[in-house]
């Protein structure tokens, strides 16, 4: 993806994508630990129960053949994709919708992307409404949604 | 409501919360690192806002409080995201949280909870993200659509 990508060219049908990840064990880990070391704050990264994103124990004892990503990974990689587009001004005013509809297995390599579906004109800006999703490397869609972003 | 219970026991019109926390500079630098947002805003100490995403974990600090003996015999799964921004979430910033249970509903075998999750700076209340959220109850392995 191009980060010097102006604004102004965007035009409805506009692809970005991102830059491929392979969505690895510690990925995983690192969202799963990330939960209680903000719910407690104590300065320290804490721990939790074995969950379906970093045991494979648990996981198959719940029905699956291993562990799975949190969904809400996918999400902040979309949205790290339209911030690295539009700056922060995607996490101070819009809209991010994603729903999980594939579950994401470990070393599966994900790619973000969004898709320019409108471009709204309004007193003091635009209002850039996209489609946005995330496909494994077999091109499978896993994650989809729709965004809308503020500028100013 | 439903308190000292477990999240599988949550009703349509539960009210969870409110609950007020701090956000500290700390917490939004580790959440940050974690999904791989490295960019300024969330990382350097100036100006420094939380990602909205960080919403999410506060249907988390919700269950916490209210329904304390945890999740319940099967994994629950996160299947939708839809969050509305509508004011940056500063760091440091003295936040309300509370949340209620929209629908709960069994489709094709599946139990669905929505929750709506309001975030509010607990000083002025001032709206700061509404926040969907939709799980699926009770996990029934790969053959759902998975999430978290």
């Amino acid at each position: 993806m191009d980060r010097e990508t102006n604004t102004s060219d965007l035009t409805i049908g506009s692809e970005l994508r991102g830059r491929m990840r392979l969505m690895t064990r510690e990925r995983m880990r690192w969202y799963v630990d990330a939960q209680p070391t903000v719910g407690m704050d104590t300065g320290r990264i804490e721990r939790q129960e074995p969950t379906i994103h970093d045991d494979d124990g648990y996981a198959r004892s719940q029905g699956l053949p291993g562990i799975i990503a949190d969904g809400m990974i996918s999400t902040n990689w979309i949205l790290g994709l339209l911030v690295h587009q539009f700056g922060d001004t995607v996490a101070r005013e819009g809209a991010l919708r994603t729903k999980y509809v594939k579950p994401i297995y470990e070393d599966d390599a994900i790619t973000s992307c969004a898709r320019v579906t409108a471009i709204d004109h309004q007193e003091g800006g635009r209002r850039v409404k996209l489609d946005v999703w995330c496909e494994n490397g077999e091109g499978t869609v896993v994650t989809v949604g729709d965004a809308t972003v503020v500028l100013r | 409501m439903t308190v000292g219970r477990y999240v599988s026991d949550l009703e349509e019109g539960d009210v969870l919360g409110p609950v007020e926390y701090t956000i500290s500079r700390f917490v939004i630098r580790e959440y940050a690192h974690a999904v791989e947002l490295h960019e300024d805003c969330f990382q350097h100490k100036d100006g420094q806002i939380a990602p909205p995403t960080m919403v999410h974990l506060d249907k988390l600090r919700l269950y916490k409080s209210a329904c304390p003996e945890g999740t319940g015999p099967h994994a629950r799964v996160h299947i939708e995201y839809d969050a509305t921004v509508h004011a940056p979430v500063p760091a440091e910033e003295r936040l309300s949280v509370k949340g209620i249970v929209s629908q709960r509903y069994v489709k094709r075998g599946r139990d669905y909870v929505h929750m709506e999750i309001e975030m509010r700076a607990a000083e002025t209340d001032k709206l700061l993200i509404t926040y969907r959220d939709t799980v699926i109850l009770s996990y029934g392995g790969e053959n759902e659509k998975a999430g978290g």
